[in-house]
């Protein structure tokens, strides 16, 4: 019966909606051209310079964010001068490539297999023959670096968070925060704060790496097999023996597979983190999605994927050394240690070769064909383009046509009190008076900054790239969670796909649809699906085997399993997966403001290279900040509802 | 009431020796406010009732009884009768709400966090139902691991541990992990860990009842050796009755978080207090249970003590 009128409910709002938006079209949309400033967003530029000039003069500087600044600035040099820059008085880094390349081998050689060696050397290899040596390893220092910080304040409040009820309840906003903030929105707030560069990337990286170091963590504490502990307990164990003897060395194999994640968001982020000035991968990236060349993207994005891959692969072997309690035989012992033996001494060698011999040391020039590459992609992508055409302009014209502009126009174009009522009402009937609540002040906030219109261009991509990849993502998903096979060939893509930075995927996007609204929404429908149909997938694979017997043994068809059994029993999957699909999407919709996406995203990129648009850029972040909170609450709020 | 019961003295020795464990009034309220459901009339409702009354669940209600030292006290219920909940609040893994533990005369339930750790070292240990092995430790560092927390050097406690194993049959595992082993020999791990600080008192919370029932039988034979040998005072909980029979001097049954009828097996067999318990004991062959010694009265005055004739009854008496 509620369920019933619930329905009903949205479609009359959603009529009403139309029908104000159709009579008061185009009038109140708050829209401000690109250029102008609102006393608002010029107050706030006003405010960010003179943050600026104080950074000599404030004691809030000079004793605070001054001197982190410059040590982490220190800590990520000293490790950028053993493999990225010239170390002290000499023209070469601490270890040369080929140092770098032998103990990264070799390191992976003693944990795991040959096999994944071998790939690891390639790998490597790959990137500087792509001429990216020095970003490459810029990446490796920088990502090293936001690692072993983020580790540093991670497992520790993760182990806390574990133990204390209490100190989870505190951390849990932040984490969940953290969890929903699109990377670009605090870049410029951090460089404000320590300057352009590496500290602010790094500090920028941390903010997004130990939220995952925390969560993981704190789950792996407290997901442990509660009976070894209540022994433990028994038998009259201090706590901090129960946690050093028992605890920890029962989540350890968790905590590592924390460490891989935690590699894996830092490098993603520190490609981004180009923007405030991080050294490294992203930079390259950066400068031909600008200059719009698709081809020199793509030697960059290959150097990305690669330090991915390595990355992944290298900490994912050490994960699963860990797997299982069970130790090795004398004469596997023994094996290994000779392995390791081998392995110290080659990795000696090649370190001191590196440094002695200069063609070992510095890549050599002439091994080089990111040429190749580029000419190779940019023909293959006008290839593309002038005959596939009609596949790719084709989808791009139809989505825009009968989806986008629809959408823009009911949202943007609708006078901007009609379109905020209708989502507070939305809001009341997803999610009660308290989320509807909500909804009015973030809102109210939006529209106080200046920037309703820019928002609601935002909202609209986010919207559409969420539709396009939940009707995706769950087709997908059903398969991959009905058919083993299915798994088993979707799931490299998965694994593949959340490793990747979202920016890297940018760069095809842009050789296949050019510089519009479209590209950010279909990168964003690329990097959001693999999340989606793991979760869906997951779901369906849940449903209890004896609820889909009976089924079957009552006469349903595999029609009627799906619809009637499977995706009802899914429904809480489903809707969990559209909440973080709506978060991946935004996140990378904004980023979008990069390849003509316009909305929020462009003017906070804007903002980091227009001096008198600072204020407005700082204020788009912040109305991100806001829009991405409104929809997490409401998502939630129709989660929780069912 | 429970209480002028169980200490009415069967078996000679509680009469002479004080009680190895004594529980006194044990209340176990979970809820809002759970200290005004403790002797209140309310606690005379059901469970049911008692929860839509008040939001609160008894899960030990009002329980005393006394272990004589060397006995095989068994506690014996139901899943949801209060029997983990009971071993929980004697070992204080649970905080009880209210009532009294003496071990030894000493109250448990008032020691500081600093004794509950000392007696939990030296006085009892416990042995659980999914064994509680560390997974990551060999067999003789998991029977090690209480005298490594009591600062034990590694040497000695090995050589402990390997007296221990001996005696729990787990000769030649001592370097095998847990997770190699099967179910009955990770309680012999388990049991040996249990035994390796040599505890007065030893709490066994359904120890055998995740095994198959063959090598549950085993471990029951495995028991009552161990206790024969070692004398060990013993709290056995589980919701098998034939193994209640087999290894207890006395049962406890609990229902609803109360004890119904505290007695030896004869007594539960011959005089269930109620329906509860005389539905529970009806399955027991009584031929099992009741000895002639329970039977027969102790002989009177001008009795005659020789049977009849044929030479056989004679022979079996002698």
């Amino acid at each position: 019966m509620r369920h019933f009128k619930k329905s009903h409910l949205l479609i009359g709002v959603g009529l009403v909606w139309v029908a104000l938006s159709r009579i008061f079209q185009g009038e109140h949309t708050l829209e401000l051209a690109t250029a102008d400033n609102t006393a608002f967003t010029t107050s706030v530029g006003d405010v960010a310079a003179s943050i600026r000039g104080n950074r000599t003069k404030s004691s809030a500087f000079i004793y605070f964010f001054n001197p982190i600044r410059a040590a982490i600035n220190g800590f990520v040099e000293i490790i950028r001068s053993i493999i990225s820059v010239p170390s002290g008085n000499s023209i070469i880094p601490v270890i040369g490539w080929f140092g770098v390349v032998a103990i990264v081998a070799l390191a992976v050689y003693a944990t795991s297999k040959l096999r994944t060696a071998l790939l690891v050397v390639s790998l490597l290899m790959a990137c500087g023959a792509l001429g990216m040596w020095q970003f490459t390893m810029d990446t490796l220092a920088m990502t090293i670096a936001s690692v072993l910080l983020s580790l540093l304040f991670g497992i520790p409040l993760g182990i806390w968070a574990g133990l204390s009820d209490r100190v989870l309840k505190i951390l849990t906003p932040f984490l969940d925060l953290a969890q929903i903030l699109p990377t670009l929105v605090y870049l410029a707030p951090l460089a404000l704060f320590f300057l352009i560069g590496t500290a602010s990337a790094t500090i920028a990286t941390m903010v997004y790496s130990i939220p995952i170091a925390i969560r993981i963590t704190a789950h792996a504490i407290r997901n442990l097999n509660q009976s070894p502990i209540e022994a433990a307990l028994s038998m009259g164990s201090t706590p901090k023996q129960t946690l050093t003897k028992v605890q920890l060395p029962m989540a350890k194999q968790m905590i590592i597979l924390g460490i891989n994640q935690t590699v894996m968001a830092a490098l993603s982020f520190v490609v981004i983190a180009a923007l405030i000035g991080a050294p490294g991968l992203g930079k390259p990236v950066v400068d031909a999605l600008i200059i719009r060349n698709v081809g020199q993207g793509f030697v960059a994005g290959f150097a990305v994927v690669f330090v991915a891959i390595l990355l992944d692969r290298s900490t994912s072997a050490a994960a699963k050394a860990q797997e299982g309690f069970i130790p090795m035989t004398p004469h596997q012992i023994r094996g290994r240690r000779i392995k390791r033996a081998i392995a110290g001494l080659a990795a000696i060698a090649a370190i001191f070769a590196s440094r002695s011999v200069l063609s070992l040391a510095v890549w050599p020039g002439s091994i080089n064909i990111a040429q190749q590459v580029e000419d190779v992609t940019n023909h293959v992508t006008k290839w593309v383009t002038t005959n596939l055409y009609i596949f790719t302009v084709g989808f791009k014209d139809f989505i825009s046509n009968w989806v986008l502009n629809p959408i823009e126009t009911l949202l943007a174009f609708s006078p901007w009190f009609v379109t905020m009522s209708a989502i507070v009402l939305i809001a009341a009937v997803i999610g009660g008076i308290r989320v509807a609540m909500l909804a009015t002040g973030l809102l109210a906030l939006i529209v106080l900054s200046g920037l309703w219109h820019e928002a609601m261009i935002t909202l609209t991509q986010t919207i559409v790239a969420t539709l396009l990849t939940m009707s995706i993502g769950i087709a997908l998903g059903i398969w991959v969670g009905r058919s083993v096979r299915a798994e088993r060939i979707v799931r490299p893509f998965l694994d593949a796909g959340q490793t990747l930075p979202a920016f890297v995927y940018l760069i095809p996007m842009l050789g296949l649809f050019g510089p519009t609204r479209f590209t950010a929404i279909a990168t964003g429908i690329v990097y959001s699906i693999p999340v989606v149909v793991k979760i869906v997938s997951e779901g369906i694979r849940a449903v209890p085997v004896a609820m889909i017997e009976a089924a079957t043994v009552a006469g349903s068809t595999i029609r009627q399993i799906i619809t009637k059994v499977q995706l009802p029993a899914a429904k809480k999957a489903i809707l969990l997966a559209t909440n973080q699909g709506m978060i991946f999407v935004l996140a990378v919709v904004v980023i979008g403001g990069f390849v003509g996406s316009g909305g929020l995203g462009y003017l906070v990129i804007l903002g980091g290279s227009k001096p008198d648009l600072q204020g407005k850029g700082l204020v788009a972040g912040f109305a991100i900040l806001l829009l991405g909170v409104t929809i997490d609450r409401i998502a939630q709020a129709s989660a929780r509802r069912t | 009431m429970v209480d002028g019961k169980s200490s009415a003295g069967e078996g000679g020795s509680l009469a002479h020796n004080p009680p190895a464990v004594s529980v006194r009034g044990l209340w176990k309220v979970y809820g809002p406010n759970p200290l005004s459901i403790v002797g209140s009339p309310d606690a005379k409702l059901s469970r049911s009732e008692l929860r839509a009354k008040t939001g609160c669940t008894a899960a030990v209600s009002d329980v005393s009884f006394d272990v004589a030292p060397g006995e095989v006290f068994v506690v014996m219920g139901l899943s949801g009768s209060g029997k983990s909940t009971l071993i929980r609040c004697l070992t204080r893994l649970v905080e009880p709400t209210a009532g009294e533990i003496f071990l030894d005369g000493e109250d448990i339930s008032k020691a500081t966090p600093e004794r509950l750790r000392e007696l939990r070292r030296q006085h009892f240990s416990m042995v659980f139902q999914h064994f509680g092995l560390l997974p990551h430790r060999k067999v003789i560092d998991n029977i090690a691991y209480p005298l490594e927390i009591n600062g034990m050097k590694k040497a000695e406690r090995h050589a402990r541990a390997n007296e221990v194993i001996e005696l729990v049959g787990l000769h030649g595992y001592a370097h095998a992990f847990p997770e190699q082993l099967s179910g009955g020999m990770q309680q012999r791990v388990g049991l040996a860990r249990a035994l390796a600080v040599d505890p007065q008192v030893l709490f066994l919370d359904e120890p055998f009842s995740a095994l198959d029932p063959l090598i549950r039988r085993d471990m029951q034979q495995e028991i009552i050796r161990l206790h024969r040998e070692l004398g060990k005072t013993m709290v056995f909980i589980t919701h098998d009755l034939s193994e209640a029979v087999k290894v207890g001097d006395r049962i406890a049954i609990m229902r609803d978080g109360a004890v119904v009828q505290i007695g030896t097996p004869e007594e539960l067999v011959a005089n269930p207090l109620d329906d509860y318990v005389a539905n529970f004991v009806r399955d027991i062959a009584k031929s099992h249970v009741l000895t002639l010694k329970y039977l027969a009265r102790p002989a009177m005055p001008g009795d005659e003590i020789d049977g009849p004739e044929p030479s056989q009854a004679r022979m079996s008496c002698a």
